[in-house]
């Protein structure tokens, strides 16, 4: 033995070492970057040409509005709902603040299926609540207010579940020495709070923000899928997929792939350069 | 054991730690390696303990060269810093560990493992701990169950790394005629790290201090505390002592 | 004395985000799931049951539970092994592996189950192979479970990697000074400390695989008692406007969910008692 071929006490043999490296690099190249590079083949199958064709359609036009305007609607709602909850659970103490983060938590146990079904069940036009409204010119299932209700159960939790843990961390202390000088409320949120948790938003409504375009089983659910009406990209994939259009299919998913990895390129980038702000790079 | 070291140097890329020393240690010593941290102390105990390669020199176990031996292979009993204790095993099983994780052909058989074990924890004086987690000990139990679990081994050396560095003053003078007292008993060359000249004068047969510098750790001075006290080799060992 | 429901604090706004954090909380989470199991309690114990009792309904329970454990425990060994070596080892690419573990969950469902089908149908890339050794993957159970794979694989890595992180180096070499081979150290250390982890991780993937859809109903073909999966049944009583069914199906599918909740609770419960802090 030499000082080259030496093993330090927490080190796997170099054969293990590649062999387990071989292992890793084939399964997730075969598993998940092999089924990312095929969108972007089966959409380019035909030339550029013809997939910008597709996306010019009227159907992929309107379900790319449609899905932009779902998303500027629910994922705003749910930043401010996850900072109010974010502000009830960490500058107040009550009984029951562990039932509520369950609560809060529990879209993301509930099946997509499900969560549309629940809302079907609620505010359909043969329920009482949703017959009313269907009464009063305002249908929640298969139009719009329904597409925006579903996408927003299943991102319920994203921004307050990634700020409840930084804000539990910062404490209270800013906030009070702001109060003791004399600033108000709002004050004390927009200049103390907000600069202190603004990454941790950010993180937050970026993940909100790709879930809720890319939503597909809860949407399913309650659009009713009318095209060119309330059929989201997600959906429209769907149905032209099973009318074997599936270069105008594989484009819009292209789109989809693409938002997908300029996420995924912000998050890493915030985790590198504010990792110390985020909640989610400590539970790294 | 008799051991020996021989012209030991060590580099970490392009810093130095250990300029080459050379020590002898006589068989059943009770040794300090005393100094102030990046004196390279703590680097020549896990040199010791097969946890690190020197960059040069060689380590010799009763005149055997050892330096090529594994971790595995020195069967140095070693107590680390933080006693880095199983945290998901009791006490027992974490004293049982070493036994336990030998070959199926040298593993001894249950009961003699169980015989060993409170054999053990009677030594550390703590026999009534066996069931329960390192989580539910003080730090001082720690220290001594980590001297049990080190000891389980048969070890042919014991090696500790500040073995009193994590705990309260009060607690650090019972353990340490606690140390002297299973030194006693074993008969085992012992070494152990130190920065507190307090703690290697009283217990050391035979104290190493050691100094750091750019060029890596060398040693100052080796020789019995009341020596060093009285005829301090450098100006380094004075202040040192003194302080 | 009992404590106060809300204890008085200086901290301003009480008011409104408790306002707007339980009216939210109730009008798109409490209500909707509440309508649920309204109908259930209405249709009664004995109703559901003789909804949920036929073969189709059995079946379809059935294969989604069975074919989203086995992807769960595969997930389990595959994602603690991504996660050592992610943290453990330094290798070219390693940062670009790193990221792509994201990717399941970055990517639509319903993106990655027409490009899942088009690899794995028998005229895919993979598929292809598949088939000439007479392997058929896509539109079969086999298909189902490789979707289930891809949706619930970052789960057990991103819960084992803090704890991987966190190991002291010191823990690793006290088992080897005391004559373990790495072999047992990682069976008898390591293994056990992120076991804890893993298992969250696992349950987490599992119940997220029992409840997926998108990514299942390209590559599933669909065929009832075979590759139909428990939420395609839901959403086709619905389309036949059956609600009743709808909802007993559903009912038992949240059961299934806060079960795994009430395990995901119980395994950390669990840990945090037997571990503690050393």
């Amino acid at each position: 033995m030499s000082d080259a071929t030496f093993r330090p006490a927490t080190e796997e043999t170099p054969l293990a070492r590649r062999l387990l490296i071989t292992l890793v690099v084939l399964g997730l190249g075969l598993l998940v970057l092999a089924p990312l590079v095929v969108v972007f083949v089966e959409a380019l199958r035909q030339g550029v040409g013809e997939a910008l064709a597709s996306l010019t359609h009227r159907d992929a036009w309107a379900a790319i509005r449609l899905t932009l305007t779902i998303a500027a609607i629910s994922v705003p709602l749910n930043a401010i709902f996850g900072v109010a909850a974010a502000w009830f659970i960490t500058k107040f103490d009550f009984r029951g603040k562990a039932v509520l983060i369950t609560l809060i938590d529990l879209p993301f146990s509930v099946s997509p299926v499900v969560a549309g079904l629940c809302i079907v069940l609620t505010f359909g036009a043969n329920t009482a609540i949703g017959g009313w409204l269907v009464g009063q010119g305002y249908p929640i299932v298969f139009a719009m207010p329904g597409i925006i209700l579903a996408t927003m159960f299943v991102t319920f939790p994203f921004v307050a579940r990634e700020l409840i843990p930084v804000m539990i961390e910062q404490g209270r202390a800013e906030e009070e020495a702001a109060l003791t000088l004399g600033a108000g409320g709002w004050r004390v949120f927009w200049t103390v709070t907000l600069p202190n948790i603004r990454w941790a938003l950010l993180y937050g409504v970026l993940l909100c923000n790709a879930r809720a375009m890319g939503e597909f089983g809860a949407v399913a659910v309650v659009s009713g899928k009318i095209r060119g009406q309330t059929a989201t990209i997600p959906t429209t994939i769907e149905m032209l997929y099973q009318e074997y259009l599936s270069v105008a299919a594989f484009t819009l998913a292209a789109v989809l792939a693409l938002l997908a990895l300029v996420t995924l390129l912000l998050k890493t980038l915030l985790e590198l350069r504010h990792a110390d702000q985020l909640a989610a790079t400590h539970r790294h | 054991m008799h051991i020996e070291i021989d012209a030991i140097s060590k580099s970490f890329g392009a810093t130095a730690a250990l300029h080459p020393v050379s020590l002898a240690i006589p068989s059943g010593a009770l040794v300090a390696l005393l100094g102030p941290s990046g004196s390279g102390k703590t680097t020549l105990l896990r040199i010791l303990g097969g946890l690190e390669y020197p960059t040069s020199g060689r380590v010799l176990f009763d005149g055997q060269d050892a330096t090529g031996l594994t971790v595995q292979q020195r069967r140095a009993g070693f107590v680390f810093q933080s006693y880095a204790l199983f945290r998901h095993m009791t006490v027992f099983d974490n004293i049982a560990y070493g036994l336990n994780a030998r070959p199926r052909g040298t593993r001894p058989p249950k009961a003699e493992v169980a015989r060993r074990v409170t054999n053990l924890l009677d030594l550390i004086q703590l026999p009534d701990i066996g069931s329960r987690y390192p989580s539910q000990l003080s730090g001082g139990q720690r220290q001594r169950v980590a001297l049990a679990r080190a000891l389980a081994i048969e070890p042919r050396m014991l090696l500790l790394d500040e073995p009193f560095g994590a705990l309260d003053a009060k607690v650090r003078k019972e353990l340490r005629q606690g140390l002297r007292d299973i030194h006693d008993t074993t008969g085992l060359t012992t070494i152990f790290v130190t920065h507190d000249q307090d703690e290697a004068m009283e217990l050391a047969d035979l104290v190493v201090v050691m100094s750091g510098s750019q060029s890596g750790g060398r040693i100052e001075q080796i020789g019995k505390p009341q020596d060093i006290r009285a005829r301090p080799a450098s100006a380094f060992v004075r202040d040192f002592i003194a302080a | 004395m009992k404590a106060p429901l809300i204890h008085r604090s200086p901290m301003p706004g009480l008011g409104l985000s408790m306002g707007i954090t339980l009216t939210m909380l109730s009008l798109v989470v409490l209500i909707p799931i509440g309508a649920l199991l309204l109908k259930g309690a209405s249709y009664g114990p004995a109703g559901i049951w003789e909804t949920v009792n036929r073969p189709r309904v059995w079946a379809a329970l059935f294969l989604s539970f069975r074919l989203s454990l086995i992807a769960a425990l595969f997930n389990l060994v595959f994602g603690v092994l991504l996660a050592w070596v992610l943290v453990r080892y330094r290798f070219p690419g390693r940062r670009l592996l790193d990221g792509a573990v994201d990717l399941p969950f970055a990517l639509p469902t319903a993106v990655a189950g027409i490009s899942l089908t088009a690899l794995y149908a028998p005229t895919g890339a993979f598929g292809s192979l598949a088939d000439q050794i007479g392997w058929k993957i896509a539109y079969t159970q086999w298909g189902i479970l490789i979707a289930l794979i891809f949706v619930g694989l970052p789960f057990v890595a991103r819960t084992v990697q803090p704890v991987i992180e966190e190991i002291e180096r010191e823990v690793e070499e006290a088992s080897a000074t005391l004559g373990a081979s790495r072999l047992y150290t990682l069976r008898h250390v390591i293994l056990p400390m992120l076991m804890p982890a893993a298992l969250t991780g696992f349950a987490l993937a599992l119940a997220r695989a029992v409840g997926e859809y998108g990514s299942v109903i390209f590559i599933a073909g669909n065929i009832p008692l075979v590759t139909e999966i428990a939420p395609l049944l839901i959403i086709i009583q619905l389309e036949e406007f059956n609600y009743d069914a709808a909802a007993a199906i559903g009912i038992a599918m949240l059961l299934i969910s806060f079960a795994l909740l009430l395990a995901i609770n119980l395994i950390q419960v669990w840990s945090r008692r037997r571990i503690g802090h050393v």
